[in-house]
């Protein structure tokens, strides 16, 4: 689900040595200088290792740029093509922020990473030679053994990376009267606080304040704000319990503030430092008298809410495999729930995991990647079990008390396209599902195989929502395609789904059992061929979730408007290290007149549509709604709105100093309710498509922070 | 120059409904075609099409501008969907370089007809930096943009015109 860059890549690969007979030939000097080379080193160092590793290698979605992988992607273009490339896209959201002289230099260093020659005469731009016939795709072996960088284990400056500062506990608090959070406030959360990421176990981003409302929000003033650590991604939402807002900054820093007037209360940097690549923290969870964290790492942390210690900590995920969690976590029935993520080249599969909430003693998992002779594992054809990748739970999942499940979507099969997956239509299980699961043992009680067959890394991975129309009980989620799906969540039945943005990778769905057809050519694709898709891999909808409003039983749903082409690489049927499986080019979704950004209700009821709008720059925040018949949500050009939520009407607007990016919350303290935000960067495809795509939108490239908006304590 | 188009179709409140409702008049915003980082220097640019039917005539108009390189040639093309490319199927004209207009009248065969009426027809303009696409947009029916922010009723155009089932509407 993540940035998806230009170079797709996967969790399949190559053995060492694959390159060996084309490495073999002859080559010419190089249009580049020794000297560039080293001073590309440097450059590469301080900008690109953060995602690409120190030895080039790769990391999750971040494409390797030495040795077999890179010369499958590069070796039939040329030295000025991924000069312009970079250039034009590198460093991740930092895009043409460096001197050419500096991408020159990266240039000539990956180049000579690949076993290029130096020459006499210097690379300016401007030389155009086929990659293959200046690289053998050898790497030296210094470059082989450098220290595996990115993946958030180290730091200390450079492009999206977090300036080098101090870890551990800077801040020991000292709390007072806090009021331990049981399931039963947990079940039936006090509007005055916000408990879980999505404001209740359904997940409805809402509200039930309404001192803040149609009338008055044009009034909103700011209140306080916080700045957040500079490098990483930053998507988070506040945590508020008591008037205490707990805060998941980058870096996996977790913070307490007095919700009222901002002091800081502790601070507890846990640590690795974040790099640019999947160092969001979406969320925290409370739960008794600790605040639960997952950090990027895999690590879950229980710390003691009054004073930031750590109480436990536990790891997800075996260490230094590259396993990652970003998505958030939520407590259920005593357990802290996680998912997990960047599951590829490397076993186990991605699993869901629970953990005693007092001990954090593992009490069960469920992966999500079905094995050949378990239930499910004929649904990858005969791809090898250390072939099947994906999965991943991007997002932490939701909870109904009564019927005791969770229930959490899964990301796309790996690698993304059918041809390279060699697994045709089958559905790949449990990939891009809807699973839901026991809460007390994580046994399967049904899941939902939303997407068959996926090819365009159209995950069906987010928010499920939790809402009841009488006595019947619906899950709600809406994916990449934008389409709008609604399921029993006793029994896992389909029951209705409507397209919310344009998409052509579909042609058809069953009404009784939900099952997509795809467009013809589609299913007969081939490697190496490109081939259409809208939306592109930011979605129709993607990690910003949608907020729903009970009262007038209406979704609000930030959507995003882009297509790409992807072409699918052959990819080796052996595990081992990253390698390129697909290449992508974006455009403009027709029929959009090239806004990217739509805002849509629906009547969950009827599944109709009741308003939209659009606008250049995609929605880069959850939507907040609230009794005040107000929705909240912030954008890439840096715009923090109110609409009325029952006509779609902007009501009040503030510009922030950078891209607003996270989930707005609300919460009251002493009487008085409060709107807080949070602004970011990073975050992925829908964050990068706009960066690429908007050329006419500029912000900086720091500045993240919290915002926490008020009415005046005298209104006009 | 890209000004809200008048309004010649009709459709709307409650969204336009599919293949059913066919329009005489056609447009499209140009936009950069497919690209990627190494491409994106060369398919800079914006226009607008608009494309008028009369029987199996249509009438094509346009204006393009900021092209990085002169304006090659352009053309309409008919792909398997909308959104995705296909062949050439007519020349149209050209005037001016890294801005001007486009203009021309292509006869539809009865599968290009049934191709423009399923969204699958779009023009396409090459350009000396870019000979295979600077500037692409799919001809769908005519349609307004109320404005950036300027909410709809319903969900506004949504071009499904080619999906069967009409799942954009109520079952």
């Amino acid at each position: 689900m993540r940035h998806l860059g230009k170079y797709l890549t996967g969790a399949a690969v190559v053995a060492a040595g694959a390159w060996a007979a084309t490495s073999l030939a002859q080559t010419a000097a190089a249009p580049f200088t020794a000297a560039q080379a080293e001073a590309g080193r440097a450059a590469y160092a301080a900008n690109c290792a953060g995602c690409h590793q120190a030895n080039l290698a790769g990391s999750g979605e971040q494409p390797a740029l030495a040795g077999a992988p890179f010369m499958a992607a590069w070796g039939r273009r040329s030295t000025k093509e991924f000069y312009d490339d970079i250039r034009a896209e590198m460093p991740y959201g930092k895009a043409g922020s460096l001197d050419a002289a500096i991408y020159q230099n990266i240039t000539a260093f990956v180049m000579s990473a690949n076993g290029a020659k130096p020459g006499t005469t210097a690379f300016d731009g401007t030389q155009s030679v086929q990659i293959s016939a200046i690289a053998t795709g050898q790497v030296p072996a210094t470059i082989v053994n450098a220290r595996r960088g990115g993946g958030g284990d180290e730091g200390g400056g450079g492009a999206g990376r977090a300036p080098a500062m101090r870890l551990g506990q800077i801040l020991v608090g000292n709390i007072k009267n806090y009021t331990p959070v049981t399931d039963a406030m947990l079940v039936h959360p006090d509007p005055k606080d916000w408990l879980i990421y999505r404001g209740n176990y359904q997940a409805w981003s809402h509200s039930a304040l309404n001192q803040i409302n149609a009338n008055n929000v044009g009034q909103l003033q700011l209140k306080w704000s916080w700045a957040m650590n500079e490098g990483g991604e930053n998507a988070t939402g506040p945590t508020i319990h008591d008037g205490i807002m707990f805060l998941a900054n980058t870096s996996n820093t977790v913070e307490a503030f007095d919700a009222k007037t901002g002091e800081l209360l502790w601070q507890n940097r846990l640590g690795p430092l974040a790099t640019r690549a999947y160092s969001a923290l979406r969320s925290l969870a409370v739960y008794e008298d600790k605040v639960y964290i997952n950090a990027t790492d895999a690590k879950l942390y229980a710390l003691d809410a009054k004073t930031g210690k750590t109480v436990w900590e536990s790891d997800i995920a075996p260490p230094g495999k590259g396993f990652n969690e970003t998505g958030g976590l939520i407590v259920a029935h005593g357990k802290a729930i996680v998912g997990l993520t960047l599951c590829r080249g490397q076993m186990p599969h991605c699993y869901i995991s629970a953990y005693d909430a007092r001990t954090g003693k593992q009490v069960w998992k469920f992966t999500t990647i079905a094995a050949p002779g378990t239930p499910g594992g004929d649904t990858w054809g005969n791809v090898p079990d250390d072939m099947r990748a994906g999965g991943e739970t991007w997002i932490a999942g939701t909870y109904d008390p009564e019927l005791n499940i969770t229930y959490w979507g899964t990301a796309q099969s790996k690698p993304w396209m059918q041809a390279s997956r060699r697994s045709g239509t089958a559905s790949t299980l449990y990939a891009n599902s809807t699973l839901a699961l026991d809460a007390d043992t994580g046994q399967l009680k049904w899941y939902f195989s939303h997407a068959p067959g996926e090819t365009f890394d159209l995950d069906e991975v987010f928010e499920r929502v939790l809402i009841d129309h009488g006595s019947q009980k619906t899950l709600m989620t809406i994916g990449k395609a934008g389409i709008l799906w609604k399921l029993d969540r006793v029994t896992g039945k389909f029951l209705d789904a409507r397209q919310t943005v344009f998409q052509n990778v579909y042609n058809g769905i069953d009404m009784k059992t939900g099952r997509l057809s795809f467009r013809p050519d589609v299913l007969t694709q081939k490697t190496k061929t490109w081939i259409s898709a809208c939306p592109s891999a930011a979605g129709g909808h993607d990690w910003p979730p949608t907020s729903y409003d009970q009262k007038n039983d209406l979704m609000i749903i930030p959507l995003d408007q882009s297509c790409n082409m992807m072409l699918g690489h052959d990819v080796a049927q052996h595990t081992g290290v990253v390698q390129p499986e697909g290449e992508e080019k974006v455009f403009f979704m027709p029929g959009t007149d090239g806004n990217m950004g739509r805002l849509a209700a629906y009547r969950t009821a009827t599944m109709e549509p009741v308003w939209s709008f659009q606008q250049r720059s995609p929605f880069l925040t959850g939507v907040l709604s609230t009794d005040g018949n107000v929705s909240f949500v912030g954008d890439y050009d840096r715009v923090f709105r109110a609409v009325e939520t029952t006509t779609g009407k902007t009501l009040w607007t503030v510009r922030l100093p950078t891209v607003v990016q996270g989930n707005p919350v609300s919460f009251s303290v002493d009487g008085k309710q409060y709107i807080a935000i949070t602004t970011g960067l990073g975050g992925g495809s829908p964050f990068s498509k706009p960066s690429s795509m908007l050329g006419e939108v500029h912000h900086p490239d720091h500045g993240q922070a919290v915002y926490v908006f008020a009415l005046p304590d005298k209104m006009n | 120059m890209h000004a809200i188009r008048a309004l010649l179709a009709v459709f709307f409140v409650g969204g336009f409904s599919g293949a059913a409702c066919a329009a005489d008049v056609y447009a499209s915003r140009l936009t950069a075609v497919a690209y990627d980082g190494a491409m994106r220097a060369n398919v800079q640019g914006d226009g607008h099409v608009s494309a008028t039917l009369n029987g199996s005539s249509l009438t094509v108009t346009g204006d393009f501008a900021g092209l990085p390189s002169a304006a090659s040639s352009v053309k309409l093309y008919s792909g398997s969907g909308i959104g995705v490319p296909g062949d050439a199927i007519f020349d149209l004209q050209l005037s001016g370089q890294n801005q001007g207009s486009i203009s021309g009248t292509a006869k539809l065969s009865s599968k290009q007809l049934a191709a423009l009426k399923q969204g699958h027809v779009y023009v396409q303009l090459n350009s000396q930096k870019a000979p295979d696409g600077n500037l692409w947009g799919w001809l769908l029916p005519e349609h307004v943009f109320p404005g950036a922010n300027v909410p709809e009723k319903g969900h506004g155009f949504l071009p499904q015109l080619d999906v069967p089932g009409n799942w954009t509407e109520k079952k």
